[in-house]
């Protein structure tokens, strides 16, 4: 049983990398209400520009983490901007919207393994000497206590964030009634833009710590999406916390579920959970 | 001539795949990401019985088929009450599960090795085989052409039907002919289970054509070019989505004779397809030959 208190570390790892990527997630969802397949590129985006600058070209890491953050929170804005914006003004409905996203999301999978090659990467290398914590018998290392106190931080940024700033509320009155808000004065499309620039820009920091802790390669942004979509089911869409604690709870399933049963079933336990929420419970566990 | 026959083949697999999934899709307006996993199904029924027990490919295609909608009607039951965007998640993920199965189960499916060595179809002991004598793959083509028609034939009566005008309506507008009295769960979870059943043809086909198979073939990326296919020739027209099967079949070989190295050359041609999906989106959401505009 002493194997128990690592499981839940790994457990909470794992959930905060989800979570970081269920957050951004939750927020596009519940702007422009259609699921952005393309959230996932977003991580991908983020890995590379960091692969790129620091271990092709030497980059200080700090600096490649701050400019992969931005990379991926611009490629979402450009998502949007230039192709979503033109969808929506055309009252395009939301299956054509997800597909075009399919469509973006299979270009960049495609484009990052020409230029990258479609090799597994590993980012490890850039922190040579990096701390293992071990107290008893449980070890952490640096990055994964990193990732998790990174998943806390945006939690908190984006809870304050949606209750006190001005562009908090205008973001929950556009995701509320998107009309109501364009007619009080809200820039909608604006407002909209903006959650895309955010949810990228913190779905290429999930990816940019997945690389760091084991690696990253073009096809990693499909798991990473169905993490993220299936803890925000599980939470509940439009509420931040709940995304959160889905996302734990999908850490735990895997993780648990990897002791019980066999590693293979890993996907297939959480994916059973997750169209069980979709059935029974399709609000989620907190409400909005 | 060899060449060609061996993209025809492609085209005739690619159009088995399309046409079934434009039943789904197309007809009665379920977006579904999953059709690899089907597929895929199919291939694997092919290549396990035939490797391991030397099975006959007739058989092995019928053993396949029954796989295939068994797995469509346990996921079908659940995932076809759930509503528009969830059911396109539900399915994407289990394009990803069943992916992951064919790679970890490997006591079944030999991960990512693959299997080799699968037969040709044999038939009142007729070989579809290249012996010495014969230089060309013809007999396949035949097959696969055959199957392809009575497909072909299958959809267009289903479409034409009484059971495809209730498709038909169930896609536009499920709640008004739910107030008809039919229960339009049942029919959407039988259209699945049709259209997983015809995606596992095109399966066994590919498995015993290539006669080696990894579970690579059967990604998510795998479904999204069926869905360009169908969305090029456009939803709910049969012959368009044979159109589409051939044309992006043929589309990136002209990539290689342009002389992209083979492993650039597939990824540019994933990026094709993607780009193409959002061309269409934006500026021809009901493809080329379409009768119905997401």
């Amino acid at each position: 049983m002493s194997i128990v208190p690592q499981l839940i570390i790994n457990s909470l790892i794992t959930g905060s990398v989800y979570a970081l990527m269920a957050m951004g997630f939750n927020l596009t969802y519940d702007t422009a209400k259609f699921p952005n397949i393309a959230h996932g590129s977003s991580a991908v985006v983020g890995g590379y520009t960091v692969f790129y600058l620091a271990n092709q070209h030497g980059l200080n890491l700090y600096a490649s983490i701050v400019l992969g953050v931005l990379a991926a929170g611009i490629f979402g804005w450009l998502c949007d901007r230039v192709i979503y914006a033109k969808l929506r003004k055309r009252k395009a409905t939301s299956a054509v919207l997800l597909i075009a996203s399919l469509g973006i999301f299979t270009m960049v999978e495609a484009g990052s393994a020409v230029l990258f090659s479609s090799q597994f990467q590993t980012l490890a290398s850039l922190i040579p000497n990096q701390k293992i914590f071990l107290w008893h018998n449980l070890a952490f290392t640096e990055i994964q206590l990193l990732t998790f106190i990174a998943s806390i931080a945006v939690l908190l940024l984006a809870v304050c964030g949606l209750k006190f700033t001005q562009f908090g509320k205008a973001l929950r009155a556009v995701s509320d009634d998107a009309e109501v808000a364009k007619i009080v004065g809200i820039n909608t499309e604006k407002i909209i833009g903006s959650t895309f620039f955010i949810g990228g820009a913190i779905a290429g920091l999930a990816g940019i710590m997945v690389g760091l802790d084991t690696g990253i390669q073009p096809t990693m942004g499909l798991f990473l999406l169905l993490s993220g979509f299936g803890a925000t089911i599980i939470g509940g869409v439009g509420n931040v916390y709940g995304s959160f604690l889905g996302a734990v709870i999908i850490g735990f399933l895997e993780n648990f579920g990897v002791w019980t049963i066999a590693a293979e079933w890993k996907a297939t336990i959480a994916f059973v959970v997750i169209i069980l929420f979709l059935i029974f419970r399709p609000q989620g566990l907190l409400k909005k | 001539m060899e060449y060609l026959i061996h993209l025809a083949i492609f085209c005739a697999i690619y159009a088995i795949l399309g046409i079934s999934l434009n039943l789904i899709m197309g007809y009665t307006g379920m977006i579904s990401i999953a059709h690899a996993g089907f597929y895929g199904i199919g291939a694997y029924a092919t290549a396990i019985l035939s490797y391991n027990y030397g099975m006959n490919f007739f058989l092995s295609m019928l053993i396949g088929i029954i796989t295939s909608m068994i797995a469509a009607l346990l996921i079908g039951m659940v995932i076809t009450r759930l509503r528009g965007d969830y059911f396109i998640l539900a399915s994407l993920g289990f394009n990803f599960i069943a992916f992951s199965i064919m790679l970890n189960w490997q006591g079944l499916t030999r991960g990512a090795l693959g299997i080799p060595g699968i037969a040709r179809p044999k038939l009142f002991g007729l070989s579809f085989m290249l012996d010495q004598n014969r230089t060309v793959n013809l007999d396949f083509l035949i097959l696969s052409l055959v199957i392809l028609g009575l497909i072909y034939v299958a959809c267009r009566f289903i479409g034409s039907s009484s059971l495809g005008r209730v498709l038909k309506s169930i896609r536009e507008d499920e709640t008004a002919i739910q107030v008809f009295g039919y229960n339009t769960l049942n029919y959407k979870l039988l259209i699945f289970i049709i259209g997983a059943g015809m995606a596992a043809v095109a399966g066994s086909l590919f498995a015993s054509y290539i006669s080696y198979i990894d579970p690579s073939t059967f990604t998510v990326n795998e479904s999204v070019f069926i869905i360009a296919i169908i969305i090029l020739g456009g939803l709910a027209n049969l012959k368009g989505s044979i159109l589409g099967a051939i044309f992006l079949v043929l589309l990136p070989e002209a990539l290689r004779f342009i002389g992209f190295p083979n492993e650039i050359a597939g990824q540019m041609r994933l990026g094709i397809y993607g780009l193409l999906l959002v061309i269409l989106m934006l500026y021809r959401p009901q493809g080329l030959m379409g009768e119905y505009k997401l």
